[in-house]
């Protein structure tokens, strides 16, 4: 027991280790690079409290909490498509797939609507809002999908599809009757905004994805072990429905604090777990924690080019998560799948 | 011989009849030919609902769309829906001889629609502040009111040179407008308020970053010091929040010098006539210096 336990943790750590250069380099590369044009040296000036005036609020008020809000993003959502894939024995399900994410947007225009604006407490109401969708589209795909015990993949799909369509047609309601002049922001925020968020948000952020890490990441044994089915799972100890339970609230939850402080950003849960098993295998003790960084540092890389390619205008951040990941996705399919038996 | 007077007598009978006709050119060049001149006139445009009112043809408007807020006796107006999808079997009960509609906000398939179901349509695409004093006057004659449209328009052109007499040769400060704050959207190039900045005697921090409203860098904007930011508001209830997230930002010159101000979006987005309302705010904040005497005396 302790053999293969002890190899998977010094593979694990040489993993984290490894995964955490990549997210400093890119970290690194987001906090220089932007459409302000400040000189090398002055950021490190104002790293380093010597510099004062606008470069100080470019760098630590706008880039820097960009990028941990992009951190956090991206590793919400790689681990909550990667504990939904788990769940459900479906490599193919995700929040957005799953309707989930439309589920929490819902939630977050319906708290919108009802006049809950930008502050501190209404961001904690926001996420509450987002939350209760999210719980509900999870809720509903599972008992339309649910067939004597079991959730047969084709039919769970559909139900994803379906209830993120009726969602999204929920959401399209809404916006019509909502003031013309708003249309705009909700709009940008339904394609992704990592726009500046103040640091009592950030914190609120930080916090509902640790919970929702916590919940996760800490069950990836049993989810290797629910991997061999049900029956089988429960014959090696697991509590098989009290798991289920715990990953679909942490990976919910994830889901919905991404939408209620960045938008509902498709493409990350599905493809950042896909590539971390085809390069590392289906193990969960590696693919889940890695997908904590792999989805941060995947998330950032996108922002950053949504910031700098255009700049000074910008584009939305799911437009390149979309648009690079696609291809390169599809790289990877083709050149790799075989040898991950997908 | 008697033939050419029987042609003569004929073309007399017509000419009558033809001259009756009532044909105009829409503000896109578009030929609109209508029996007579409207009485029953739909306005798909807020901007459009507020010139008829200003010219006052109020009488002859029978329906607005539900974001036409102004002036308040808009509300009492029957609604045909909203503009980008306005009720169609709202429009036909109202039984308009025209509906005025805009190309930017309306959708093409509804003037295809109105134009099936025989209605005529009469097209608004105002860009510059030029155009919407030219469409005041275009309602004016449109509706018969062309004398009243001319006095309206001439006050509108005094009021615009008052405020560039006031602005004239002072130094142009650097002004951030914050059309929408998260993500953020600012008027550029082509844009009307970028015009409307201009001509307040300001200088549009945003006004190279692309055509008409992009979504634009947070810090590409911080970046060029902006000495005043100016905040439009959609909703009352929501700005003072909106407010206090540029606040934070102490370092850059108009926030420090507390030269960041909410203003009425209404005023600076609209093609009506309430633009030169918008320029007078937009000078006074802008250049509140060139204003003082004015308020003492």
């Amino acid at each position: 027991m302790t053999g293969p336990a002890s190899a998977s943790g010094a593979r694990l750590a040489v993993l984290l280790v490894g995964l955490g250069l990549v997210v400093a380099l890119v970290a690194i590369g987001a906090l220089f690079l932007g459409s302000a044009r400040v000189p090398p040296g002055d950021v490190l000036a104002v790293l380093t409290g010597r510099v004062k005036g606008v470069d100080q609020v470019v760098v630590l008020s706008l880039r820097l909490p960009r990028i941990l809000a992009a951190l956090l993003a991206g590793g919400a959502l790689a681990v909550a498509g990667a504990g939904f894939q788990a769940l459900t024995r479906n490599p193919l399900a995700e929040p957005s797939v799953l309707g989930v994410s439309s589920g929490a947007a819902f939630g977050v225009i319906v708290a919108q609507v009802f006049g809950l604006g930008t502050g501190l407490v209404e961001a904690v109401g926001i996420a509450a809002c987002a939350f209760a969708g999210a719980l509900v589209a999870g809720a509903a795909v599972y008992v339309i999908a649910s067939r004597g015990g079991g959730l047969p993949v084709h039919t769970l799909l559909l139900a994803g599809v379906i209830v993120g369509i009726f969602f999204s047609s929920a959401i399209t309601v809404l916006i019509s009757v909502l003031d013309f002049d708003r249309l705009g922001g909700v709009v940008h925020w339904l394609l992704g905004n990592l726009g500046p968020i103040a640091p009592a948000s950030l914190a609120v952020f930080a916090a509902l994805t640790a919970v929702g890490l916590w919940l996760v990441v800490g069950q990836a044994r049993p989810l290797n072990l629910l991997a061999l089915g049900e029956e089988s799972a429960q014959q090696l100890g697991v509590d098989a429905e009290r798991l289920k339970r715990r990953v679909f609230a942490g990976a919910a939850l994830l889901t919905s604090a991404v939408v209620a402080f960045v938008g509902p950003i498709g493409f990350v849960g599905l493809i950042v777990p896909q590539v971390l098993r085809m390069l590392l295998g289906p193990d969960n003790r590696l693919v889940i924690p890695a997908a904590v960084l792999g989805g941060g540092a995947f998330l950032l890389l996108a922002d950053t080019l949504a910031r700098n390619v255009v700049a000074p205008a910008e584009l939305s951040v799911g437009v390149i998560t979309a648009f690079c990941g696609a291809p390169f996705f599809v790289y990877l399919l083709r050149s790799r799948a075989p040898q991950a038996g997908l | 011989m008697t033939r050419l007077l029987a042609a003569l007598a004929l073309a007399c009978l017509l000419l009558p009849q033809a001259a009756s006709a009532f044909t105009v050119t829409d503000q896109t060049g578009r030929r609109v030919v209508l029996p007579a001149p409207p009485a029953r006139i739909v306005s798909l445009v807020p901007s459009v609902t507020e010139t008829v009112f200003t010219i006052g043809a109020w009488d002859r408007l029978v329906g607005v769309t539900d974001f036409c807020d102004y002036p308040a006796v808009a509300r009492q107006k029957p609604s045909v829906g909203g503009m980008i999808s306005p009720s169609l079997e709202g429009i036909v009960a109202l039984k308009p001889d025209l509906v005025v509609a805009t190309t930017a906000g309306n959708r093409h398939e509804t003037f295809d629609q109105l134009a099936r179901l025989k209605i005529p349509v009469y097209l608004v695409n105002p860009v510059a502040a030029s155009d919407v004093l030219d469409l005041i006057a275009r309602l004016g004659r449109l509706t018969d009111r062309a004398e009243a449209a001319d006095r309206v328009v001439a006050a509108l052109r005094e009021r615009i040179h008052a405020v560039s007499a006031r602005v004239a040769g002072r130094p142009r400060p650097r002004v951030l407008y914050v059309l929408w704050p998260d993500p953020l959207i600012v008027p550029a190039r082509g844009a009307l308020v970028s015009e409307l900045i201009a001509l307040a005697g300001g200088d549009s921090v945003t006004a190279d970053g692309g055509h008409g409203y992009p979504r634009y860098s947070m810090e590409a904007a911080l970046a060029r010091n902006p000495e005043v930011i100016l905040i439009a508001s959609h909703d009352a209830t929501r700005s003072p929040l909106v407010r206090s997230k540029w606040e934070r930002f102490t370092q850059v010159p108009a926030v420090s010098a507390g030269r960041l101000h909410t203003v009425d979006g209404n005023l600076m987005h609209r093609y009506g006539p309430r633009i030169v309302d918008g320029l007078e705010v937009l000078a006074r904040l802008i250049h509140p210096e060139a204003f003082e005497k004015a308020v003492l005396r």
